[in-house]
């Protein structure tokens, strides 16, 4: 008897509850699709951290590296659209299914299994060539390449991958021919440059900032829109007559049909965890400028970062 | 002299700081355990526990991670000798002879002499780091593609002295190996290769769940097919402690492995994975008796400890002197000093004086802990073997399970390791070695991706190899291994294989 009172009251407290269900209610999981360490990590870990303060929820990180990225982002892809995974992605989610298209493969997700929340950070490449190689501007870079076809090489943190991009984008513009040397990450590209195996690379500005203090490393030009606060002196590829633009930016997503009341909770979250002090701070620290973005101007954003770079996907084609 | 005496004075001042001890002391214990669980090892121990530091200031960060790192090395040792499940694959050679000596009632000494080699190893690399780092860092930028390919053609060729099994097992062992790498996305073209369309296997098959899979689980069952469950092990005292011969047999492969594993690890690179590959096959090669690697030779033990040790000092050379990542363990410590501000490159030294030298103060602290930790452990460590099989395996299984899933959060990487787990039974049924199995895989991608990077800086021109000094001398080093180990193959009978009845003559 005792035992069937309790449970009818269980229901009807777990019917009720649900009824009027206020998201979120139980703790969040963000998905960062790389090891712990690398740039969505230090991004995501911080703005979870604010995001917990928002919502006055847990909101945990699990990192689901794998296949450049590929493995946590399907995860996230093909979750529940609950708003309770949420995704901190890298630019490099919008090349993997054009890599995966060039390739006939399945892809392993499609950019439109998934919702753009908000643009947390954007930081531009720059050019940076060993300090041996007689070069001081892209004109000089250029006329040197121009002068030995395919002689000069540059390091990449993989084909296809955040360095190989800025690069290609820079040999078809300038109709260079160079020996492209990809690497596993980020890390070794830098190594091999250093260690003069390569004459130059893409790297980001934190990566670089010590090595060029310490001269072994020269900053020739910017892939930034506008020059960077921290290289004032270095131009951008605009100014000297190229019109190209490449930013490693990490952003928010859930899974498309994520209900809409869900999706502006959470975009509310994150627009106040960007103008968290701690978070502030945070990024500061680890040299990553935030640059917040709505969902609607991030979407657009994401948009033309995605025909942009599958063009060059398309352009550099299978590599032989 | 005298700066750097004064340097780590002022080092060892702040490695005393009450708070950082407890951070070392803190860091070693879970280092150790963490590295205890199978499956678990290191580079997994730091990635979860670096989130933990963020809030900490930067030295405690580098401290606690840094004991974590070492603590992990000494905890893999101990389920490599006990229970055969090698932590990561610096332990796999450990497995081979620990276990060997485990069976034999000599789990004791085993663990006292990789405590004692990773306690000499550690000290050792940590003195070259502090004498020579500045110095070693620029050499070590010095490796590029084309002597990277080198130097892993010299650990291709240590394959002859692996395993105690004939010649032709071996190396189909390696070519499983070697075959097993190829999975996974090509780094040179973003082609997937023997995926089947598993976007999980797009990184190749790691070789932590092999490992496991092949040594661990392949023992489980190996034991679970015994008619008679084997006897629970009561070790007396006096079995625990090494005697002296086992002491005297030991001094040179630690000697040999500290100096050879510091030179190896501070290469950037993974290249510290072959370390203890490498000096396994140089103490049996060295060895007088070499029958007795795989059997329980506690040259076996001692060596490839003592390389693995020294190979994760080495590593921390170009992390400090270059900000410069060795591999994903030094890659994951360089993002945590980085999330507190400190930009790690050639500066940092200078820069940073009670930062460096507090972490070098802290490793010396570090290795006594752990000394002290494990030698008065290895008693009790012993006594997991008093379990009955029937209660202890199970558990084992369990731990595996979970802590070959909890490194990535992929459940793939439990699949891989329960099906090596069977493939390895089959094999060992058959006779077949492991340890070249994961040589080949560990070697196979790093191997393929230099050599086709060393083509790709030259532009297709194999002369590359010959134009860089080091590279040069390199692949002669490795000409002359390759001529002694198929030196017995040309003038038959030479060989110990034969003087122990494992190969049959060629003209039998």
């Amino acid at each position: 008897m005792n035992k069937r009172y309790l449970m009818a009251a269980l229901l009807l407290f777990c019917g009720a509850a649900h009824a009027q269900e206020v998201f979120p209610s139980r703790p969040l999981s963000m998905v960062v699709p790389f090891p712990p360490g690398g740039v969505a990590d230090v991004t995501g870990r911080p703005t979870a951290a604010a995001l917990e303060k928002v919502l006055k929820q847990p909101v945990t990180i699990a990192n689901r590296p794998g296949a450049g990225g590929a493995v946590g982002n399907a995860a996230v892809a093909n979750a529940r659209p609950d708003g309770y995974t949420v995704l901190m992605a890298l630019s490099s989610i919008t090349v993997i299914p054009e890599a995966d298209k060039l390739f006939n493969r399945k892809p392993a997700y499609t950019l439109d299994q998934l919702a753009p929340i908000a643009l947390v950070s954007a930081d531009p490449m720059i050019l940076v060539v060993h300090p041996s190689l007689p070069v001081k501007t892209v004109k000089d870079v250029i006329a040197l390449a121009k002068k030995q076809p395919g002689e000069l090489s540059f390091s990449s943190s993989g084909v296809y991958g955040a360095l190989h991009m800025p690069m290609e984008m820079f040999l078809h513009a300038a109709q260079l021919k160079m020996r492209h040397v990809p690497t596993t990450g980020g890390g070794p590209a830098i190594t091999q440059l250093l260690g003069g195996h390569v004459t130059m690379t893409a790297g980001g500005p934190a990566a670089i900032t010590s090595h060029v203090k310490a001269g072994k490393l020269r900053t020739i030009v910017t892939w930034g829109a506008e020059r960077h606060p921290n290289y004032r002196e270095v131009p951008t590829f605009k100014e000297q007559g190229y019109d190209i633009v490449y930013y490693i930016w990490a952003g928010m997503f859930a899974p498309a049909g994520t209900p809409e009341p869900v999706m502006k909770v959470l975009r509310d979250a994150v627009r106040q965890a960007v103008n968290d002090a701690e978070f502030k701070a945070q990024m500061a620290r680890v040299n990553s400028p935030v640059n917040y973005l709505d969902a609607p101007d991030f979407a657009k954003y994401v948009d033309t970062d995605a025909k942009r770079l599958a063009t060059v996907v398309k352009a550099i084609g299978r590599v032989q | 002299m005298v700066e750097t005496f004064n340097s780590l004075m002022m080092g060892f001042s702040v490695a005393f700081q009450p708070q950082v001890l407890m951070y070392a002391f803190f860091g070693c214990i879970i280092g150790t355990l963490v590295g205890m669980m199978p499956g678990l090892g290191p580079l997994a121990g730091i990635s979860l526990l670096l989130p933990a530091t963020f809030g900490l200031n930067p030295i405690i960060a580098i401290v606690l991670l840094s004991g974590v790192y070492y603590g992990a090395m000494y905890g893999g040792s101990t389920t490599s000798i006990l229970m055969r499940i090698p932590g990561e694959a610096a332990s796999v050679m450990t497995c081979v002879d620990g276990y060997a000596m485990t069976q034999q009632g000599r789990a004791g000494p085993a663990l006292a002499i990789a405590a004692i080699g990773s306690f000499v190893a550690g000290t050792l690399g940590v003195i070259g780091l502090m004498l020579l780092a500045p110095t070693l860092a620029d050499f070590a930028l010095r490796f590029g593609p084309p002597e990277y390919t080198a130097l892993l053609l010299m650990g291709l060729f240590v394959l002859a002295y692996m395993s105690g099994g004939s010649m032709l097992k071996t190396l189909a062992m390696a070519v499983f190996g070697l075959l097993l790498g190829m999975i996974g996305i090509d780094v040179m073209s973003g082609y997937t290769r023997f995926s089947f369309g598993i976007t999980e296997l797009g990184d190749g098959v790691g070789i932590v769940p092999v490992a496991v899979g092949l040594f661990g689980i392949s023992e489980i069952l190996m034991t679970a097919g015994q008619a008679d469950p084997p006897k629970v092990q009561q070790p007396t005292l006096r079995q625990l402690v090494p005697t002296a011969s086992d002491l005297r047999q030991s001094v040179g492969p630690i000697a040999r492995g500290s100096l050879l594993g510091f030179m190896i690890g501070i290469i950037p690179g993974s290249a510290h994975i072959i370390s203890s590959f490498v000096s396994y096959g140089m103490e049996r090669r060295l060895s007088k008796t070499p029958e007795r690697f795989g059997q329980g030779a506690i040259e076996g033990v001692a060596g490839p400890e003592s390389a693995n040790n020294a190979a994760a000092t080495g590593a921390f050379v170009p992390m400090l002197a270059l900000g410069i990542p060795t591999g994903p363990v030094t890659a994951v410590m360089l993002a945590a000093i980085m999330v507190h501000g400190i930009l790690p490159g050639p500066m940092l030294i200078q820069q940073q004086p009670d930062l460096f030298w507090g972490f070098v103060a802290s490793m010396y602290v570090g290795n006594v802990v752990l000394l002290v930790l494990n030698l008065p452990m290895v008693g009790l460590f012993v006594n997991l073997l008093r379990i009955p099989y029937a209660y202890l395996y199970p558990c084992i299984l369990a731990f595996c399970i979970v802590g070959c899933y909890s490194v990535s959060n992929s459940t793939m990487d439990v699949w891989i390791m329960l099906v090596m787990g069977v493939v390895g039974y089959v094999l060992r049924k058959f006779g077949f070695d492991l340890a070249p199995v994961a040589l080949g895989l560990v070697l196979g991608p790093m191997l393929e991706l230099s050599l086709r990077q060393s083509l790709a800086m030259s532009g297709g021109d194999y002369a590359i190899f010959l134009q860089r000094p080091i590279a040069v001398t390199m692949l002669v080093l490795a000409v002359v291994l390759l001529f002694f180990a198929v030196k017995p193959l040309i003038f038959k009978g030479k060989d110990w294989r034969s003087k122990v009845g494992l190969d049959e003559p060629a003209d039998s």
